[in-house]
C-alpha cells in the first residue's frame, strides 16, 4: 500500500525517536491523521518552543540526577545537562572511567557546545572533579566555568561560615 | 578564659555530673581508675572538638545510654558561651553534634572558642616518642589559635588519602596518571598552608620554650626547630612521584613533619637524660600556653593530669609557679602531698571516686 507522502515523512521522523519502532511510529502517525488540526498545532508549537528555549551550546555537569531538578527549579538555566553519576574518588575506586566523563567528552566532540558549567558539590571530591574536567575540556576549545560560591541569600554576614565568606570576598564582583 | 561549669551525662564512667569551677585553682584528688583523666579529657574535648586520648569517639559513651554529652559554660573575651557536645551511636557510625549557644556548629569549627592546654603523663612522648606525637602537639595547639587550621588539616588528610589510593590504582594498572595533577595541586596548596602555620608557630614557640627551660634548668639551652617538607611543595611532590608509586604512599608533605628538640646542642630524644627530657616537656607545654595567650590575648585553661608526682622539685616548682600566676588551672592528683600548703589554701579541693565528685574526707 502506498501511503501519502506527508504521512510517510511523519512516520519516518517518529521512528527516529528513542524507543519508538516502526509499528509505534505508524500508530502515532495515524493517531495524528485522525486528530483535529488544533492537536497537531499544539504539538508542533510545543516542539518549537522547546527548541527556542533550550540553549544547546551550554552543558551543566552535575553529580546526580537530583541535582538536575534542583537547578531546573530555579528556572534560571536554559542549557543542557550531563549527569556524571559520581565524582572522582580513588578511595572508593572511582576514576574518570568509572563515572560518565567519557560520555561527556563524546557529547563535546560534536563541536556545538561552547561552555561547560561544572556544578559538582563544593567539597574535596567535587572540586577535584571540576579541576580534572577543566584540564581535559579546555584543550577542546570549550570554556569551563564553575557556579559562583557566595553568601547565602537572606543570610547574616556575621554567621556565614569562614570558607564561604573567604571565597565570596576573593571572588567579589564590581557593582 | 575560664570554665564556669561542666556537665557530663553518660560520659565514660560519669553517669551524671555537674560541677562549678572556681576561676583559679581547682584540684581533684582520686585513686587510680576513678575518673580523673576522664574529667580533664572532657574539658580538652571542648577545646579540640575531639578527644586527645581516643581516636574512636564511641569510646566516650558510657554504659547507660547510646549517647554521651559534655556541656559547659565558659567565660572568655568578655562574653559567656554555652557549649554542648554530644556523641551518639548511629546506625552506621558514631555521630557527633556540637552547639555553641544553641547554634549547630561543624566539629572542625569548634576549636578556638575555648582554649586549653592539657599536660598529662602521655606528653613525655613529646620528646621520647615518634614524630607523630610532635605533629599532634603542633596540631592541638594550632587548631586553637589559627582560624581555619582544623579545616585545612582535615582536608589535607582527605586529599592525602585520595592521592595514596590513586597511587595504588595507577601502580595496579587500574587507572592512568591523568587525574594525578589535580590531587597533587590540591595537596600542595593545603600542605603549604599547614607548613606556613606550623613554621610560624614554632618560631614563636622556640624562644618561649627556651626561656622556660632555662629557668628550670639553670640556663641549660633548649632549641626547638620545625623540620618541614622541602619548599615549594608542588615540585617536591612531583619529584617523589616514581618512588611514591612504588611504595603506594606519599613520601613528602607535612604529614611527615617533625620538631627537632635539642638540649645543649644534642638531639634530646637519643641523648638527653630522663630528667632533661621531662624538663623539655614541661617547658614545651608551658610555652604552648604562653603562645596561646600571646595569640588570643587570654590565658588558656591549664589542665594538669597527675603530672606533678612525676616531676622532681625544680620542675614541680616551675609548674606550680605558673599555677599561681592567675589563669584558671584544673589539676588532678592521686594525693595532695605534692602541693604546698599555701597553694592548697587558695584551691578548691574535691575528691573523685567512681565517677562521682564530692567534698574530700
Ligand atoms: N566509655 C566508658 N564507659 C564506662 N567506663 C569507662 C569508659 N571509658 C573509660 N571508663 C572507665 O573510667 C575509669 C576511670 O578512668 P580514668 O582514666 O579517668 O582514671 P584515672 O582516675 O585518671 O586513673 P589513673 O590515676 O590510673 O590515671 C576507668 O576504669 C575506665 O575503665
Ligand atoms: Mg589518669
Amino acid at each position: 500500500m502506498q501511503l501519502p507522502e506527508p504521512l510517510e515523512r511523519l512516520i519516518g521522523e517518529l521512528s527516529r525517536l528513542p524507543g519508538v519502532g516502526p509499528k509505534t511510529a505508524q500508530r502515532l502517525a495515524f493517531h495524528f491523521l485522525r486528530a483535529d488540526r488544533e492537536r497537531a498545532e499544539r504539538l508542533s508549537e510545543a516542539l518549537l518552543d522547546l527548541k527556542a528555549r533550550i540553549d544547546e551550546t551550554l552543558i551543566c555537569v552535575v553529580e546526580a540526577p537530583l541535582d538536575v531538578l534542583a537547578i531546573e527549579r530555579t528556572a534560571e538555566y536554559r542549557g543542557l545537562f550531563h549527569v556524571l553519576h559520581g565524582v572522582l574518588s580513588p578511595i572508593d575506586n572511582v576514576g574518570a572511567e568509572e563515572i560518565h566523563i567519557p560520555e561527556l567528552l563524546d557529547r563535546l566532540a560534536g563541536g556545538e557546545v561552547r561552555e561547560v558549567i561544572v556544578a559538582t558539590n563544593p567539597d574535596i571530591e567535587g572540586e577535584a572533579t571540576a579541576a580534572y574536567l577543566q584540564r581535559v575540556i579546555s584543550p577542546l576549545g570549550v570554556q569551563v566555568t564553575r557556579p559562583a560560591h557566595g553568601l547565602p541569600f537572606g543570610g547574616d554576614l556575621e554567621y556565614a561560615d569562614e570558607l564561604t565568606l573567604a571565597r565570596a570576598m576573593s571572588r567579589r564582583q564590581v557593582l | 578564659m575560664r570554665l564556669v561549669s561542666l556537665t557530663l551525662r553518660n560520659y565514660r564512667n560519669y553517669a551524671r555530673l555537674t560541677i562549678e569551677l572556681q576561676p583559679q585553682l581547682n584540684l581533684f584528688l582520686g585513686q587510680n581508675a576513678q575518673g580523673k583523666t576522664n574529667l580533664l579529657e572532657a574539658i580538652a574535648i571542648l577545646a579540640l572538638s575531639a578527644s586527645p586520648r581516643s581516636r574512636r569517639e564511641a569510646d566516650l559513651i558510657g554504659p547507660a545510654a547510646p549517647e554521651a554529652s559534655v556541656e559547659a559554660v565558659v567565660d572568655g573575651a568578655g562574653r559567656r558561651l554555652e557549649l554542648a557536645l554530644k556523641v551518639a551511636h548511629g546506625s552506621e557510625r558514631t555521630v557527633k553534634t556540637i552547639r555553641v549557644d544553641g547554634v549547630a556548629r561543624r566539629a572542625v569549627d569548634l576549636p578556638g572558642e575555648v582554649q586549653a592546654t592539657l599536660f598529662w603523663p602521655e606528653d613525655l612522648n613529646l620528646v621520647k616518642g615518634g614524630p607523630e606525637h610532635r605533629r599532634r602537639f603542633l596540631n592541638e595547639m594550632l587548631v586553637q589559635v589559627v582560624k581555619g587550621y582544623g579545616r585545612t588539616l582535615a582536608s589535607y588528610r582527605r586529599v592525602l588519602e585520595q592521592r595514596n589510593s590513586l597511587l595504588k590504582r595507577i601502580a595496579g594498572g587500574l587507572e592512568g596518571r591523568g587525574s594525578l595533577p589535580v590531587w597533587d595541586e590540591e595537596l600542595a596548596a593545603l600542605g603549604s598552608r599547614l607548613v606556613e602555620a606550623r613554621a610560624g608557630a614554632v618560631s614563636q614557640l622556640a624562644p618561649l620554650a627556651a626561656a622556660n627551660h632555662g629557668a628550670i634548668a639553670a640556663g641549660e639551652p633548649l632549641e626547638i626547630e620545625y623540620s618541614g617538607p622541602p619548599a615549594p611543595l608542588g615540585p617536591a611532590l612531583a619529584a617523589s612521584l616514581e618512588e611514591d608509586l612504588r611504595r603506594g604512599s606519599t613520601g613528602v608533605g607535612p604529614h611527615r613533619d617533625d620538631l627537632s628538640i635539642r638540649i645543649a646542642g644534642s638531639e634530646a630524644r637519643s641523648f638527653a637524660s630522663q630528667g632533661q627530657q621531662r624538663t623539655a616537656v614541661v617547658s614545651l607545654k608551658l610555652a604552648e600556653s604562653d603562645l596561646i595567650e600571646a595569640r588570643c590575648g587570654e590565658r588558656p585553661i591549664l589542665l594538669l593530669d597527675d603530672v606533678l608526682s612525676e616531676l622532681d622539685a625544680p620542675r614541680r616548682e616551675a609548674l606550680l609557679a605558673r599555677v599561681g600566676e592567675g589563669g584558671q588551672v584544673v589539676v588532678t592528683s592521686v594525693e595532695a602531698e605534692p602541693f604546698p600548703a599555701a597553694l592548697l589554701e587558695r584551691a578548691t579541693v574535691r575528691c573523685i571516686s567512681g565517677g562521682r565528685v564530692e567534698p574530700c574526707g
